[in-house]
């Protein structure tokens, strides 16, 4: 009987749950779903990470590669992020050409490297104006339950802890690298931006972590990211319901509460993978 | 229906490979007697050692997918589903050879786990011939070697072949013990598989309260 009122009205059936103050799985309004994340997964891979934020599953795997530094900044590296959502992940999207959702979480990812710094593109030069890193953060959605976007963050953020990149040396004789695979260095992650995701309901409630049918429904959605010295890295707010200041407040503030719970994930599952 | 299947055969093949099969109507290309299979290969840019530029779309990528797709059109009962369009996408995170034998079992798996009917589990494997000895289930130094290279799917209760696909030369009389080996390979394969749907089938009748 609930499926059916679900299929029917599903508005209304979230409204019922929304007024008890929680989800229709359980939750309260601002829990997020049970996070798990892998590290180190793909041996190809310099880096990866995998993170399920409930049912949504997002991989992200990243290769180094040599390039020449830009001419305008010859002593900096790159970090280029791409977000593909494969029709494998969802049933709305379909086969072909990157759609409109992945073109703008790869932005977003994008903006939220650069805003962030986390990390120096200086450390990426090998050397100036010859050599330096390019960092491909390739992240696959494996699975779309909505709040893709935190997902993707906390994959990125995982998956660079993870890169070791191998020491390079030029030869002066022959200008030539050479790559000292056996001796490899952590890359110096310098902040650690998490990304917090709230759908906006009826115009006035905000819930935090949606899963797609709640992105489906909602009027607004809005992302923030914050580090861990309470610096605003990014707010994406793409149009949808207006809020006002103070519900923008409250929106920060839980997204400090859960940065240090992301943190402390992080920590636990960074000291389990380095050797001791 | 959507099902979806992801495994990691770190015994096997190191190919993790998730995906989800549905049916939909697709007017123009609908065949009116049975189902359409389509299936569509993708693999990420940092499962290989060197980074792939085009996870899609490239002659390997579409030769898998049309090999996956006369592989499963052999096993799915088409003919249930007139008028209707069945799609398979596989996407491989990371390879180590064997490729299609694990999007083979992958897909399986996924087509199970969605409901849609088919004849028999179809179970690969791959095999080659090194140094006059049969191996099953090659991994990625042991295929860049270049000797002679097989990759077979089984439908392990008849024991017919789905699809055999042979690379290089061999000769006709190492056929027979390699052959064997890839069936032995796939009919442990099936073995496995088997264990783990009748396991999935219990847990979930236990959910729902039976």
């Amino acid at each position: 009987m609930a499926a059916g009122f679900k299929t029917v009205e599903p508005l209304e059936y979230y409204r019922r749950f929304l007024k008890e103050n929680c989800h229709p799985d359980g939750r309260e309004l601002g829990e997020f779903r049970t996070t798990t994340v892998n590290i180190g997964s793909i041996s190809t891979a310099d880096g990866s990470a995998l993170v399920k934020l409930g049912n949504t599953t997002v991989i992200c795997g990243i290769k180094a590669e040599f390039a020449a530094p830009p001419t305008d900044a010859p002593d900096k590296g790159y970090v280029v992020p791409n977000v593909d959502l494969p029709p494998l992940c969802s049933l709305r999207f379909r086969s072909g050409p990157p759609r409109e959702e992945a073109q703008v979480a790869s932005q977003f990812i994008a903006d939220v490297i650069e805003n962030s710094q986390i990390i120096q593109k200086e450390d990426l030069c090998i050397s100036p104006g010859k050599l330096s890193w390019v960092l491909y953060c390739d992240i696959i959605c494996l699975d779309y339950d909505g709040n893709i976007l935190d997902a993707c963050t906390f994959a990125l953020l995982a998956a660079l802890e993870n890169v070791q990149l191998p020491e390079v040396t030029i030869n002066e004789e022959t200008g030539l690298a050479e790559v000292n695979l056996k001796k490899k260095s952590y890359l110096n992650i310098r902040t650690h931006p998490v990304a917090t995701s709230f759908a906006v309901f009826d115009d006035t409630l905000l819930i935090v972590d949606p899963t797609g049918e709640e992105e489906h429904l909602a009027t607004g959605t809005l992302t923030v990211v914050m580090d861990e010295e309470g610096k605003l890295c990014c707010l994406h707010k793409p149009g949808g319901s207006g809020l006002t200041g103070a519900k923008l407040q409250d929106c920060m503030s839980r997204a400090v509460t859960r940065h240090k719970e992301v943190k402390k994930m992080m920590d636990e599952v960074i000291k389990s993978m380095k050797p001791k | 229906a959507g099902g979806r299947c992801s495994g990691s055969w770190r015994a096997m093949s190191p190919a993790y490979v998730p995906f989800l099969p549905q049916i939909r109507g697709s007017r123009a290309r609908a065949l009116p007697d049975r189902a359409l299979v389509n299936c569509q290969y993708s693999s990420a840019t940092f499962s290989t050692g060197e980074r792939k530029r085009r996870p899609h779309g490239d002659r390997k990528s579409c030769e898998m997918g049309l090999q996956l797709r006369q592989t499963f059109e052999a096993a799915i009962l088409t003919q249930l589903h007139p008028r209707s369009q069945i799609d398979i996408y596989v996407q491989v995170l990371q390879a180590d050879g064997g490729t299609y034998a694990a999007c083979v079992n992958a897909a399986t798996l996924a087509v199970l786990d969605a409901g849609v009917p088919m004849r028999d589990f179809v179970c690969a494997c791959s095999a080659g011939f090194v140094d006059s000895t049969a191996l099953a289930d090659l991994s990625h130094v042991e295929e860049a070697a270049g000797g002679p290279q097989l990759a077979l799917a089984l439908l392990p209760a008849s024991g017919q072949i789905a699809l055999l696909e042979m690379d290089a030369r061999l000769h006709e009389d190492h056929l027979e013990s390699v052959l064997e080996a890839a069936a032995r390979a796939a009919r442990d394969v099936h073995t496995l598989l088997d264990r783990v749907v009748r396991q999935h089938v219990r847990e979930a009748s236990v959910l729902l309260g039976d």
